[in-house]
């Protein structure tokens, strides 16, 4: 599902790079620690079996440690991991993994080595200290602001110029010329639907793409995100080992919610949620927060809450009678049901609403697919619903595709007009061999016009040509 | 709403409801007389949202996001969630009384049966469903002994926000009052009836009331002395009352009854763990064993009419009570169940509502169609055991309901009558069952003298029971007429659908009596006692010619365009032959007369509609029901209801009623008895056939609401298999598909008439005078006023559509506008040059 797929974004992503970058990222064990953990579950029982085996292996020893219907799982893992060059060839048809990313990744694994890429965790108490609540609470904050501006809301304070331009460039918004200020996007409505997890890093990505283009290390840039997702939450972590790029990423970052400084140009920083989620394939930061108060157990405790029934599935319930009846008071994910399905009524902790086909022909209007509706309601499909299948009213389902068919049925296709026919004599003529060719779409005797298929018109014209010479040589 | 009376009351919101459809023009005019006889308590349309005050303005104010917009005033999030919400199942919204319950919650069962008593059921799928709170079923609520204090407890003890102010007060007004007093008729005297003795001394003090009270003596004798003393007397209890065919059940199976028991013990348990509910279950249930009093003081039977209309001036409704074993003055009927007869668990429920204090209460009993309405009803006739009046919708019915008496009771046949416009019978003896129609009795015009004289032979008995057969068909005054013209001590309304399209339903109601008892669809069908049904809509693609002339067409033509369409002919005839070859025989349903007759004509199968001959329409019903070789029979609307065919297991929709909900659920009653839904794995079919992009869409999604409200849901089906690859499939060809285009366009006074024939036999047809003179039109007959459609508002879009296409000309009859046919003929023409 969605998920999936903007995961396989960051792989996507890490392909097209070249060898000798992969071979700098590699230097870094948390760099290591990080990709192996994004990788599917096959691959990473791959890495561990053989990354202590110093002699190439055959691949049909690989092979023989599967059940032959898992061969293709198999096949696509070592693909990824040939792709990521975590897996090299040898000349004898052997594999072995990357010797870079085998020394660095052993010394992630037994804390070996020379190496400060896990952070630096700072010696000094923070006389500022915050806790974990007051970091949930600014991520959320931060990263819903960021939302809150797509989805057109009034209430939230601006996000700053970077994210501005970041949303612009990524093309989740764009500006209009008429109007002032940014618009959402047929794309920025797709990534709404999405959880926060595949949110950020589709964010991070459209940052790479931003970074390359300011000439910023690459390496650097990847290796501080790979970072991130390695430290420990609520800790705070010195900038010293940082680089003058990742120093200057902090400031975006912190931007976006993912790590926290008190003030620009403090020596240290605390990674939040979002930053420590990234690689951990475990759920993110839950967006109903912004409404709790700030720095209260309470808050933390609704966190843990929060953060199960996500593990569970999810707050959404779909009748068979198109209402939905949907458990949550953040008013973000209110705002994206609002997309397609026309809400009715809100209590505390609830709304309620109905898909109609209006709702769902605005949602369609914006760039929204049928498909995204209905994985947006799989996804996050009440545990009540997930105790019967099909998960989804299959007619409800059904309908939303229909609903989205009833757009497509207008097909076009090119074809030219011929008119300003000064003879009818001559419109009929044509007219008559475009019927003999089969190649007239529609035609008008009295206002001599007509309509013909592409292919056709070279012929028709040259014949037209023909004609029109001709009587002009017999007039 | 102030007090300005409860006949201005409705009349100011039939006037609104104008606005909306034309209904009224079907219906029967008012006379001044009998507007004054409707009594319609006070609060019969109250809204909550009108008692919102105080909350709303701080709510809006204090805690306004950026969301709140897009809910109006219907966001709540300013009523404060209770800590332990989540083992709650219910929320209120303060705004309408809707009330929405978690349907997987531990205790939703027992939420649901104080539901379903206190609100009326708005939509029940699998997870979660929706009540609402209206007056009438917080009359019902409290007609059946609920106290408005446990109520409001109950309801908060369920409820996850604390129960909102505005609906706190809601209940309260509408319960305060309602169900407190009881009109009685007993030992031939009419008594004024309460529990509560400061109620009846508060209504004494009425001089209306007041002045109709009858003083005795210690010898019973009538005195003029007065004494504010009230007869006091124990409660009546309905333990030596036997309803026929449910306390033999229990006799014979003393097995049963432990099982009862001990579900009764479980059910204890339940209730200590769940004490919310139970204190109102218990009292309900144990009511009978206290030895608690009542209050009561005669009245004179000449005051009676005049009491009872002040009564609801004062929004103190009497709920009407019939002690039927000591009435003295109105023969008894010998009449019981045969001793075959056995009735469900459901319908024995709902029986024990009605006769539960061992009296008749006045009330409706909400039954799926095909669940046995007819049943309860002549059970309930056998109980009371006096004259009976059954009014049902059409002719047909009318002989079923006669037939049905005759199956189920051991009544002679001499002692039913029938009373149709073609016959006109008297049933001997004293006492016994006359069956008409609504519209036999509304008929306000000049009746054949054999006519007059029923009418006057009806109007002057008193009636033990009153009998009404889907009283949410009739339209609304012609159903005031008749409540108000017969004169009968207990009345039982039966109905499928509480659902009216133009929402004429509140009041109505209280002219009856309170929903007794409602029955859940999806419930009875996994029970075995309905049919499990398969809902499915097919699309068919309009032809580009039909659907270029549909277009082009005004609306009337347009009907018969999309419904004429061939590819829909096509499917039609394929989901035939594929039934047929199943073995499961056919109904198809369509509205439109002509449609019904070129379809049934070109497939070659028998038809029924309005015209058809009494004799004629046995014969093809019999013939559906035995014969072998006819699986498939066509039916007009004259087959909505009542007819009665446990054969058919599949039934397919051509035409339908514009956006009628209740025809719907009527149709698919047609098929919920089948015979064989017991067999494994049964399934019967139903298929609306609509043609792509035209209004049928629209209106077919607004049909289907009330089904899916009740659990049921529509497939899609857009795509029939191998439908072109059959050699036999009609209007193949475009020459053919040409041809009937051409004659779909040329039909139109010829079928106009087929149309009018059809009414003449349903209730829609006007029976009075004012309303034909205002629809009659120079060269028609004057049948032609009333329109099928008129009936759910058909008329309103009509009209719509009308005034665009002739230039805001507004014609009250669109048929007969001299302008429509000009304007067709003229595109006739042209597509006529055309070919």
């Amino acid at each position: 599902m969605s998920v999936i797929n903007f995961k396989t974004n960051i792989y996507d992503y890490l392909e097209t790079l070249p060898i000798f970058t992969f071979q700098r990222l590699f230097q870094k064990p948390a760099t290591c620690l990080a990709i192996f953990r994004l990788l599917p579950a096959i691959g990473r029982q791959i890495v561990m079996s053989i990354l202590y085996v110093e002699n190439p292996i055959s691949l049909k020893d690989i092979q023989s440690w599967v059940y032959k219907d898992g061969h293709k799982k198999l096949q696509e893992a070592l693909h990824k991991l040939s792709k990521l060059h975590i897996l090299e060839e040898t000349p004898e048809k052997g594999l072995i993994v990357n010797s870079t990313f085998r020394l660095e990744f052993k010394n992630a694994l037994s804390g070996g080595g020379e190496h400060q890429s896990f952070g630096l965790p700072c010696a000094t108490v923070d006389k500022h200290k915050v806790d974990i609540a007051f970091l949930d609470h600014f991520a959320s904050t931060q990263w819903e602001a960021i939302l809150h501006y797509m989805v057109g809301t009034t209430m939230t304070k601006r996000p700053s110029r970077g994210v501005l331009n970041l949303l612009q460039k990524s093309d989740l918004m764009n500006s209009t010329a008429s109007e002032s200020g940014l618009h959402i996007t047929n794309k920025g409505f797709q990534f709404l639907l999405q959880d926060v997890n595949t949110q950020v890093w589709a964010f991070l990505l459209q940052y790479l793409d931003m970074a390359e283009m300011l000439k910023m290390d690459l390496v650097e840039v990847l290796n501080f995100l790979f970072q991130l997702g390695s430290l420990e939450l609520g800790q705070d972590y010195s900038v010293e080992t940082l680089t003058e790029t990742q120093q200057q990423m902090l400031e975006d970052l912190g931007d976006y919610g993912i790590v926290y400084r008190r003030k620009k140009g403090s020596r240290r920083f605390y990674p939040t949620r979002l930053a420590t989620t990234l690689t951990s394939g475990t759920s993110a930061l839950v967006t109903s927060l912004s409404k709790k108060e700030t720095g209260t157990a309470a808050s933390s405790a609704m966190i843990a809450a929060a953060e199960e029934s996500h593990d569970e599935g999810g707050f959404l319930i779909l009748e068979t009678n198109y209402r939905v009846y949907a458990y949550t008071e953040s008013p973000l994910q209110i705002a994206v049901l609002n997309l397609f399905i026309q809400l009715k009524s809100r209590f505390p902790n609830m709304v309620s609403g109905v898909i109609t086909r209006e709702s769902v022909r605005n949602a369609f209007l914006n760039g929204i697919t049928a498909d995204q509706i209905i994985s947006y309601l799989q996804t996050h499909a009440h545990p009540q619903m997930r105790k019967r299948a099909p998960l989804l009213p299959l007619t409800v389902v059904d309908q939303i595709r229909l609903w989205e068919m009833e757009r497509n049925r207008v097909e076009d296709k090119a074809a030219y007009l011929y008119k300003d026919f000064n003879v009818q004599a001559d419109f009929d003529a044509a007219e008559k061999y475009a019927k003999d060719l089969d190649v007239l779409l529609w035609s008008n005797s009295k206002q001599r016009k007509m309509v013909i298929a592409q292919e056709a018109h070279e012929t028709l014209r040259t014949y037209i040509k023909r004609r029109l010479a001709g009587n002009r040589d017999t007039g | 709403m102030t007090s300005s009376g409860p006949s201005a009351a409705s009349q100011k919101k039939r006037k609104l409801s104008d606005a909306e459809s034309s209904d009224e023009d079907s219906d029967v005019q008012l006379d001044l007389n009998l507007q004054n006889k409707l009594y319609v308590p006070r609060h019969a349309n109250l809204d909550p949202s009108s008692l919102n005050s105080t909350h709303h303005g701080i709510g809006i104010e204090g805690q306004k996001d950026f969301v709140s917009h897009i809910f109006g005033n219907e966001d709540y999030t300013w009523l404060p969630l209770k800590n332990d919400h989540k083992s709650r199942p219910l929320w209120i919204s303060p705004e309408n009384g809707h009330i929405i319950l978690e349907g997987f919650s531990p205790i939703a069962e027992q939420a649901q049966d104080f539901l379903v008593a206190i609100s009326e059921p708005v939509s029940r799928p699998a997870h979660i469903h929706e009540y609402k709170l209206t007056p009438y079923s917080l009359y019902a609520a409290v007609s059946v002994g609920l106290e408005t204090e446990d109520i409001i407890e109950v309801l908060n003890r369920l409820s996850k926000v604390p129960v909102p102010e505005s609906i706190t007060k809601f209940i309260r007004q509408c319960t305060l009052s309602y169900g407190k007093v009881k009109l009685v008729l007993k030992h031939n005297r009419y008594y004024v009836e309460s529990a509560h003795p400061e109620t009846l001394q508060m209504l004494l003090k009425d001089s209306v009331i007041g002045a109709g009270r009858v003083y005795r003596d210690e010898n019973d004798q009538i005195t003029t002395e007065q004494n504010s003393a009230l007869t006091v007397s124990s409660k009546p209890t309905g333990k030596d009352l036997t309803i026929p065919g449910i306390q033999k059940g229990k006799d014979t199976k003393p097995d049963g009854l432990n099982e009862k028991l001990t579900a009764e013990e479980q059910k204890k348990e339940d209730e200590k763990l769940f004490g919310a509910v139970v204190a109102i279950d218990k009292e309900d249930e144990d009511d009978d064993d206290e030895a608690e009093q009542v209050h009561a003081f005669e009245i004179q039977a000449d005051h009676v009419e005049n009491i009872k209309k002040r009564c609801n001036e004062i929004d103190y409704p009497m709920l009407e009570e019939y002690d039927f074993r000591n009435d003295t003055v109105n023969p008894n009927l010998e009449i019981d169940l045969k001793p075959i007869t056995v009735i469900r668990p459901y319908q024995e429920k709902s029986l024990s509502k009605m006769f539960g204090n061992g009296r008749a209460r006045s009330g409706i009993i909400v039954l799926p169609c095909g669940a046995g309405k007819t049943l309860v009803g002549i059970t309930a006739a056998c109980t009371i055991k006096k004259s009976c009046l059954v009014l049902c919708t059409s002719s047909v019915s009318v002989m079923q309901w006669k037939q049905q008496f005759l199956q189920w009771s051991n009544i002679k046949e001499n002692q039913i009558a029938v009373f149709t416009s073609d016959q006109k019978e008297r049933f001997s003896g004293d006492a016994g069952i006359v069956i008409s129609t609504y519209s036999m009795v509304a008929n306000k015009r000049k009746r054949s003298y054999d006519a007059q004289k029923m009418m006057d032979f009806l109007e002057s008995r008193e009636w033990g029971f009153l009998l009404l057969d889907e009283v949410h068909v009739v339209p609304a005054n012609m159903f005031r007429t008749v409540v108000t013209t017969i004169a009968a001590h207990a009345k039982l309304g039966l109905t499928a659908t509480l659902v009216r399209e133009d929402e004429k339903i509140d009041d109505l109601n209280f002219l009856i009596g309170p929903k007794l008892y409602e029955a859940n669809w999806m419930d009875l069908a996994s029970k075995g006692h309905i049919a499990n049904v398969q809902c499915a809509e097919v699309w068919c693609p309009m032809t580009p010619e039909f659907y270029a002339e549909y277009l082009l067409e005004n609306t009337r033509k347009r009907t018969l365009l999309y419904v004429m369409n061939p590819r829909k002919f096509q499917a039609c005839q394929y989901l035939i032959r594929y039934h047929e070859e199943r073995g499961d025989k056919i109904i198809v349903f369509s509205d439109n007369v002509h449609a019904l007759v070129e379809y049934a004509k070109k497939l070659q199968k028998p038809y029924i509609y309005g015209g058809t001959g009494q004799q004629e329409r046995m014969r093809i019903l019999q013939n559906f029901q035995y014969n072998p070789i006819v699986n498939t029979i066509f039916l007009s609307k004259v087959g909505d209801t009542s007819i009665d065919l446990p054969e058919a297991t599949c039934l397919i929709q051509i035409s339908s009623h514009y956006g009628s909900r209740r025809q719907e659920a009527q149709r698919l009653g047609r098929i919920l008895r089948a015979k064989r839904r017991n067999d494994e794995g049964f399934n019967a079919f139903f298929y609306s056939l609509v043609s792509k992009d035209t209004q049928e869409m629209y209106y077919s999604t607004k049909r289907q609401q009330f089904l899916i409200d009740q659990g049921y849901a529509f497939k899609v089906i857009t795509n029939l298999e191998g439908i072109d690859s059959d050699p036999t499939l009609v209007f193949k060809t475009k020459n053919e598909q040409l041809d009937l285009l051409k004659s779909v366009l040329l039909t139109n006074e010829a079928d106009l008439k087929d149309e009018d024939l059809h009414e003449m036999d349903d209730v829609g047809r006007i029976t009075d005078r004012k309303v034909a003179a205002k629809n009659r039109l120079p060269g028609l007959v004057r049948r032609t006023m009333t329109t099928s459609k008129s009936l759910a508002g058909g008329d309103n879009m009509a009209y719509m559509e009308y005034s665009r296409s002739s230039g805001g000309q507004f014609a009250k009859n669109p048929r007969g506008n001299p302008g429509a046919s000009k304007e067709h003929h003229s595109l006739f023409k042209k597509h006529l040059k055309r070919k």
